[in-house]
Formats: C-alpha cells, sequence, structure tokens
C-alpha cells in the first residue's frame, strides 16, 4: 500500500523543513517518492503537514484515573441533563480517550504517573484506549527498598539493578519521582516535606533520591530523563524548591515536570504571584534541563496525583467536596476534584504564570507542552491553549476578562511573544521524540513510523488543532474531517535496560520478607493484554 | 470438556451460542448479570451489552456501591491489604466480617503480617456480633459494643470523644469508650477494616470521617475488604469501558449509570427485562431471585442451577482452567495468574464472544 499526501505546506522541525511538498507512506513508514504511482492520493494543497503529535504527560490510564472516574460520575456526559464542561462533553471512558487524542493529531501519550504494583491494571486500561500508541512512566522514590538501599549506602549498582528491574517489570518508557521521600514521611506523620528534609524511618534525604535515580537513569541509557515532580507543589514560594531542583541537576539531564505548579512568588498584598520570570530564567540558562508547563485553563476538573502528602493538604479546597487519599504501597494516591474559576484570583495567577512560562522559555526544544491532564485542564483544552501560544491579541483580550490584581503579580501582560507554527511543531512533535529516545517517531524523515496529521490552515488555531482533517497512524487513515474513521489498536512502548540478573532472586526475597508475597503479581504478562502486538521496545543509549 | 444445554437437555456448543444469539436478538432488554467473571469476561460482557442495548450488573454491586457511595458523596482515606499488614500498628475492625471479607482479612491482612508488626499490633472490634466473638479471641482483638444495631450510635460517640465533644449515655461504657478513643488517637498508622456488604452507607461515611478526623494528629487509613466474585475487578472494568461502576446501562445507545434504575434484582423482579444472561465463573452463585425471565447461564461446572435455563454452557474458572487477570485480594491490584489446571473448558470471555458473534447488530448506536 503506498499513500501519497501532495502538495502539503509539510512542518518538520526534525529535520529542519518548512517547505511545499510531499510525504510518502509505505508500510506503515516514511519513504522517499518513489517512482511508483500511489493506491491512495490526498491532496494536502494548503493544508499544513506535521508528524503525529507527541504528549509526554498526561494521565489518562491506572488506577488512580479509574478511581478519579469512580469518583465524579457526574461529569460523564451520560450523567448529566445537559453536559457544559470539558470532562463531561468530551466524556472519558479509555476509548474516548484514544478518539479524542487521535482527533487532535496527537498519536501517542505518555502516562506518568504509574506504581509498580499497578502496572498491570495500567497497561490493561492503555490496551483498551485505541488508535495512539502508549508509554508509563513508573514511580520510585517512596518505595521502601529504594530507601534502603539509600540507607545502607549500596552501591551504585545495585540501584541501577533495581531501577532497570522496576523498568522492565512495569514495561515502562522511564521512571518518574514524585515528592521524592514526601509519601514515606507522610506515612510517619510529617505534613510538609522539601528537597532537603530527611525521611524519618531511612534518614535519606529528598534530594539524596533524586540524585540517585536521576545517575542510575543516566548510567542505564534509559532514555527520557528522569522525570521529577518536585517537593512543595502548588505552595506560594515553592519556586525556590524549583529552583533548588534545578540546581541539583548539575551537568547530567533532568526533566521537571508541570513546572507551573512551582512557580509561585510570595509577592503582593496576597502573598501569592507568579515567579515564572525566574523559573524562566533558570532554565534558560541550563541546557541540560528540560521542563514541561502544566498549564492551567479554567473549569471543572479533577486532580490526580501520586503526591498523596500535597493532595491529603488539598482535601480540603476539593471542589466539590469529595476527594479520595490512598496511602499506597510506595507513593499511593490522591485524587481531588477541583474547579478553576476565571474571578478567582489564584487561579487567574496560576493560568497566567504557565503561560508566562511557555513564552519566557526561549528553547523550543526544551519545554513541552502538557497541562497535567487531568490536573491543569483536560487534554481537551489544547487546541485553545495552541491558540493562546500563537496570538497576543487573544491573549489580551483573555487578560482583560480576569481580576486586574492577578494579572498584575504577573509578567503576562507585558508580553509579545507568538509562537509560530513550526515552533508548535517543535515543542509538540520533534522535541517529545527527542526526550523520549523515540527516532523513529515526532518527524517525516524517511524511516520514520508514518504518523502523519494534516491541518487545515484555519485563521482560528483552535479549530485547526482541535479537528485535524486527516491523521494516519502507522500509515493507516485513522481520521478524517475530524472524525475517527478506524479504531486500530496501538502499542505500549517501553525500555528493557541491562541488569543483573541476580535482582529477580534479591527482589523475590524481598516481596516473601515484606509482604509474605511471591512478587509474580507485579508482571505484566503480553497474555493478559489480549491485543495482536501489545509492547514495542525502545533502545537504551 | 465444555458441556451446554438447550432447554435442560445436552447440546453442542455451537448449538447452544447459536440458541443463545437468537435468544438475545429476539429480546428487547436484556440484563447481564452476576458477571462473576475476570477481566477479559467482563469486557467481553460490557461489549455484548453495548452491541446490545444491555444492562450491566455485578451479584454484589450492593456492596462495591455502598462504598462507592460514601466515595463519591465525601472524602474517604484508604490504604492498600499489603500496606495495612506491612505497617498498621492499629487494626479498627468494624461490623461482623463474614465470607469473602473475613477470608481476606485472615490471609492476606492478620495471617501475612511481618511477625514484627503482628506482635505488637493492636485490634479493635467495634460490633463483631455473638457468633465472632471466639474469633475475635483467637485474633487477640478487643471487642467493643455487641450487635451490629449498635453500630451507628457507637460510631457517633467514638467519633464525637476522638474529637473531645462532649457524650450523651450510651448502651456501651463511656469509660470504655474513651479509653478506644485514646487509642485510636495513640496510634503511629491505623487501619479502619470493614466489608460493604454488612454496613449501611451512613454507617460507613460516620466511619470515613473518624478516620479523617483522626488524620488531625496521626495517620490512619481505611481498607474496605473486597467482595467476592471478582466484584473489585469488575468494578474496574466497567469504570474505564464505561466511565461508571457496575448498574449501568447501553439501551440509550450511550453509558448510564443508575443504583437504583439498573439494579439486576429490581429489573428482573418488576419484569423490565426479558432475557437474562447470568454469569458465574467462580463457582457457587446461582440467580437470588425465584422467577426469571429466558435465561442464558454461563456458570462453573459446581453451579446448582436451580432456575430452568434457555441456554446453559458451563465455563472454565478463572486462573484454574485458563489464565486470566483478577482482582487480588493479597495486594488490592489487578493481577495476572497462570492456569492451575489448564483445560479446554471455554472461558467467559470466549463463550460471549461466541455469543456475539451469532447476535444480530441491533440497539441504538
Amino acid at each position: 500500500m503506498l499513500t501519497h499526501i501532495a502538495g502539503g505546506r509539510i512542518i518538520d522541525p526534525a529535520n529542519q523543513r518548512d517547505a511545499q511538498g510531499d510525504v510518502w507512506i509505505r508500510d506503515g513508514r516514511i519513504v522517499d517518492a518513489p517512482n511508483a504511482g500511489a493506491d491512495a492520493t490526498y491532496d494536502a494543497t494548503g493544508k499544513i503537514v506535521m508528524a503525529g503529535a507527541i504528549d509526554i504527560h498526561s494521565h489518562i490510564a491506572g488506577w488512580n484515573v479509574n478511581t478519579a472516574r469512580l469518583l465524579l460520575p457526574e461529569y460523564h456526559s451520560a450523567a448529566i441533563a445537559r453536559p457544559s464542561e470539558p470532562l463531561s462533553r468530551k466524556g472519558w471512558p479509555a476509548l474516548e480517550t484514544g478518539r479524542l487524542y487521535a482527533t487532535m493529531g496527537f498519536t501517542t501519550v505518555v502516562e506518568p504517573a504509574v506504581s509498580p504494583h499497578y502496572a498491570l491494571h495500567a497497561h490493561l486500561e492503555l490496551g483498551d484506549t485505541p488508535i495512539i500508541d502508549k508509554a508509563t512512566l513508573v514511580v520510585l522514590g517512596n518505595d521502601n527498598y529504594l530507601l534502603q538501599l539509600l540507607h545502607d549506602n549500596e552501591s551504585d549498582a545495585a540501584i541501577e539493578d533495581y531501577v532497570a528491574w522496576t523498568l522492565d517489570m512495569s514495561r515502562s518508557l522511564g521512571i518518574k519521582v514524585v515528592n521524592a521521600g514526601g509519601a514515606l514521611a507522610f506515612k510517619d506523620n510529617m505534613r510538609a516535606f522539601s528537597f532537603d528534609d530527611v525521611v524519618p524511618a531511612y534518614g535519606v534525604t529528598s534530594r539524596r533520591i533524586v540524585k540517585a535515580l536521576q545517575g542510575a537513569v543516566n548510567r542505564l541509557g534509559v532514555p527520557h530523563p528522569l522525570h521529577v515532580h518536585c517537593n512543595n507543589l502548588g505552595l506560594a514560594g515553592n519556586f525556590e524548591t524549583a529552583l533548588t531542583t534545578i540546581a541539583a541537576a548539575e551537568e547530567l539531564p533532568l526533566h521537571l515536570t508541570h513546572l507551573q505548579f512551582y512557580g509561585y512568588g510570595k509577592e503582593g498584598e496576597r502573598k501569592f504571584s507568579s515567579a515564572a520570570p525566574q523559573l524562566a530564567e533558570a532554565v534558560n540558562g541550563k541546557t541540560n534541563v528540560t521542563i514541561d508547563v502544566g498549564q492551567v485553563m479554567f473549569g471543572q476538573t479533577v486532580t490526580i496525583s501520586a503526591d498523596v502528602l500535597r493532595q491529603f493538604n488539598a482535601r480540603t479546597h476539593a471542589r466539590p467536596k469529595k476527594w479520595l487519599i490512598l496511602d499506597g504501597d510506595a507513593n499511593g494516591a490522591g485524587i481531588v476534584p477541583y474547579d478553576y474559576r476565571r474571578k478567582d484570583f489564584y487561579n487567574a495567577v496560576q493560568w497566567a504564570t504557565g503561560l508566562e512560562l511557555f513564552l519566557l522559555i526561549n528553547d523550543s526544544w526544551r519545554v513541552f507542552f502538557t497541562t497535567d491532564h487531568p490536573n491543569g485542564a483536560p487534554f481537551t483544552s489544547y487546541p485553545d491553549i495552541f491558540a493562546l501560544l500563537m496570538s497576543r491579541d487573544l491573549r489580551a483580550r483573555w487578560i482583560a476578562e480576569l481580576p486586574p490584581e492577578a494579572m498584575a503579580v504577573t509578567t503576562l501582560p507585558s508580553i509579545t511573544r507568538e509562537y509560530s507554527l513550526y515552533e508548535i511543531a517543535t515543542m509538540t512533535r520533534a522535541a517529545p521524540a527527542k526526550l523520549l529516545g523515540l527516532t523513529e517517531r515526532g518527524h517525516l524523515g524517511k524511516g520514520a513510523v508514518a504518523d502523519v496529521v494534516v491541518y487545515d490552515d484555519l485563521s482560528d488555531r483552535a479549530q485547526m488543532f482541535r479537528a485535524a482533517a486527516l491523521v494516519f497512524k502507522d500509515g493507516d487513515l485513522v481520521v478524517r474531517d475530524g472524525r475517527v474513521v478506524n479504531d486500530r489498536w496501538g502499542r505500549a512502548l517501553a525500555v528493557s535496560p541491562k541488569r543483573d540478573r541476580a535482582i529477580n532472586r534479591r527482589m523475590k526475597d524481598y516481596y516473601e520478607e515484606r509482604y509474605g508475597l511471591s512478587d509474580e503479581f507485579l508482571k505484566v504478562p503480553d497474555y493478559a493484554l489480549q491485543r495482536p502486538e501489545p509492547f514495542e521496545f525502545v533502545l537504551c543509549r | 470438556m465444555e458441556r451446554a444445554w438447550i432447554l435442560g437437555r445436552p447440546a453442542t456448543l455451537d448449538a447452544a451460542v447459536a440458541e443463545a444469539g437468537k435468544l438475545i436478538a429476539a429480546s428487547t432488554n436484556v440484563l447481564i448479570a452476576g458477571l462473576g467473571t475476570d477481566v477479559a469476561g467482563a469486557r467481553a460482557a460490557i461489549a455484548l451489552a453495548q452491541r446490545t442495548g444491555a444492562v450491566v450488573d455485578h451479584m454484589y454491586s450492593e456492596a462495591v456501591l455502598r462504598n462507592l457511595d460514601v466515595m463519591r458523596s465525601s472524602g474517604v482515606l484508604m490504604t492498600t491489604p499489603t500496606e495495612c499488614h506491612a505497617r498498621a500498628d492499629t487494626l479498627l475492625l468494624v461490623g461482623p466480617l463474614r465470607g469473602a471479607a473475613r477470608d481476606q482479612l485472615l490471609r492476606h491482612v492478620i495471617g501475612n503480617g511481618p511477625a514484627k508488626q503482628s506482635a505488637s499490633r493492636r485490634i479493635i472490634w467495634l460490633c463483631p456480633g455473638r457468633d465472632l466473638l471466639p474469633l475475635a479471641e483467637t485474633m487477640a482483638a478487643m471487642p467493643v459494643g455487641r450487635e451490629i444495631g449498635d453500630l451507628p450510635v457507637l460510631l457517633a460517640t467514638l467519633r464525637a470523644q476522638v474529637a473531645d465533644r462532649p457524650i450523651a449515655k450510651t448502651s456501651t461504657a463511656s469509660k470504655m469508650l474513651h479509653q478506644v478513643a485514646a487509642n485510636l488517637k495513640e496510634t503511629r498508622f491505623g487501619t479502619a477494616i470493614w466489608s460493604g456488604a454488612e454496613l449501611d452507607p451512613l454507617v460507613i461515611e460516620m466511619l470515613c470521617g473518624l478516620v479523617d478526623d483522626l488524620n488531625a494528629t496521626t495517620r490512619f487509613s481505611s481498607l474496605p475488604l473486597a467482595p467476592d466474585a471478582d466484584a473489585i475487578g469488575v468494578m474496574h472494568v466497567c469504570g474505564w469501558m464505561t466511565g461508571f461502576p457496575m448498574r449501568t446501562s447501553f439501551g440509550r445507545g450511550f453509558s448510564q449509570h443508575d443504583p437504583w434504575l439498573f439494579d439486576g434484582h429490581r429489573l428482573v423482579a418488576s419484569g423490565e427485562v426479558d432475557c437474562v444472561v447470568w454469569i458465574s465463573a467462580y463457582g457457587h452463585e446461582a440467580p437470588p431471585w425465584r422467577k426469571a425471565p429466558p435465561t442464558i447461564a454461563l456458570t462453573a461446572q459446581e453451579v446448582a442451577f436451580d432456575l430452568p435455563a434457555q441456554v446453559h454452557i458451563t465455563v472454565g474458572t478463572p486462573g484454574i482452567d485458563h489464565s486470566a487477570v483478577q482482582y487480588f485480594a493479597a495486594t488490592g491490584t489487578l493481577a495476572a495468574f497462570e492456569a492451575t489446571r489448564p483445560s479446554e473448558t471455554i472461558s467467559v470471555a470466549a463463550a460471549i464472544e461466541r455469543i456475539a458473534a451469532a447476535t444480530p447488530e441491533r440497539g441504538a448506536q
């Protein structure tokens, strides 16, 4: 099968390309222009052609997400008389998640917070999420085994073996750490936890946990650097925690996630302000650090986080007033519904802080597009955020509707930068592929996986990004005129770094000793997923 | 080998599947109930419901929904069985714990706990019921209050005591409750444990409120014990496939959840459904109703099936006859289990997929 996408404006930053041209697809891959005629030709004249977009951080599957569904039946389209809010309008079963992402031109999505014990659960849901390819990040850093290794001053090799074992057992693409040590400290009744605080039971600091994991991930050659959810999320003055963490990266790669939630100073009458300029300056000066934003948009949503300490403290702010806190086997979880309101001073500052980070960090290869779905906003709001980034006039119209006292503690009104389509393509295609080590994705060069999106070049950028004209997944047409035409099944991307096999025996013994159980229950066997090709392995360096 | 019957007479599997497909196609409102099956079986059953506009319910929905109703109307702190037995220094058992719940408690929470924790662990049991007093004794649990009827007042009093509020006279000695409240507050990491099958939602809500209050000064969490027949596994599958737990209908072409409207018992009793698919792959559970519309039964071999079924197919037991993913009570997670005695007996998933293939498409979608 030879497919020809003819005459579009091809924006392919990975190959430094922005020109009119053709894309050819054969057997699910991008190929050079062949001599033969195409089996199918799609006219893309006057349209925009990009690789499929990649979302590096979106909570779309697993125990936490599913429990949020069960906590909030009223946000499902069928449960309310007149659906109005994004989650309800879009629905959120696994099936809808895959379809809605595909409709916007996203073809790979990373679920970033899977606890090792729930890895199979997450993969089952991802297996039922159609069209897109998926990956998971597995969460370490509040697990007793790692803390014991650090307490005992075990070797780097012992930590690497454990990290590699965890990645392999859970079929994950990378490692995330969430408020390192904070969940364990909370179990011992600590109510606040910073980067240099000590986990009581182990005498180990958050800093030490982060550094140990950062080093192990790097030495194992896992392409995606350690993905860090810092301490003190959401608190006024927490930009200093982020600055400290950025400095602690030293010269090794480190990814800080949903930085917006750490972008708060203590200026102004209410002692709450945007500190995005300081964070942007730090990121601009540190080329080994990458960040994603976690943009806030207004409306009802639900916050889903493995930061159990933060969510416990946030439960009193739940809108509506209900919540679930899980003291899990390692990190646990907290699910707290929240309604970001335009008229709320704090929410307006949060909205502005995120946009400032997008606009003040000058390297679109190092700032990633996320809303921390659904924590800042549901992923269905992405098109509106693209539009805001691309138009200072549109931003000015929004700013005019927001509390002036909130805008006064941010620099957003003074920022004139507008993202180009090329920068949007960099941030959502080329850069994520590079960050995750997906060499065959995020670009339209020869040999790439044929995930290709054609957008109408509309002046209404939100509408353009909301409903792609054409989407091809592995060369198959899956979306036409913003409608799904083919619910095919995707794969989950994973790494399997080399390790000393002795770790298998050590972990077996550990589970026997701590829980009186075999570690078999952690496995994610192919047969359990009932999909033709559930996994695709990504090579380590 | 699989065995199948049509109207009580032995039939081939092919004939039984074809008959089931015909029956579903000829029905207006189908109820898929029982739903005692693994993840693959639940996925197949929900997919069939989506195709045919049917209702899905589970035989232990009541117990699941009581806990869920509290969660989705207030706040809940929870922990896992593994974390509970590795960490909890106090267990607050609430109400009589019978059946699957007791099994989970004894095998996975109490029995498996590391020796050092078990030795120093305090167990308080609120209203165990007279018949369970000997069990309380073997666990070295301190019983407080007697019958389950005393529980609402006892819990309310205890919650007031914990919050240092004045209390009125109750049937349980206030001195004892004062002591229990003090014990709970000096806990380092406690866990309240109950079975949704036995407690009223208001009692569960009071208990969850007590747990939250205790976190003002110490750490306390809770562990609702899981019903049998993979109820929690099925709940999760329903969640990610439909956005809702069980008692969900596809009658209008999309998923709709209503714990009263789509209660299988009510639907059968009121005659609102004209066909029932009863699934019970783990054995023992037969439909609780006396009179039912035409029924397609997919059951494990041992099930004594009193009601005459139009079509009856013997299915394998998940994790025994075939490998399966199901809720694992030891860990509180979904886990994969390889078949312990692999057999040719058809799985629920395979049986339903064959029935679906034999059912002509229709419905609102």
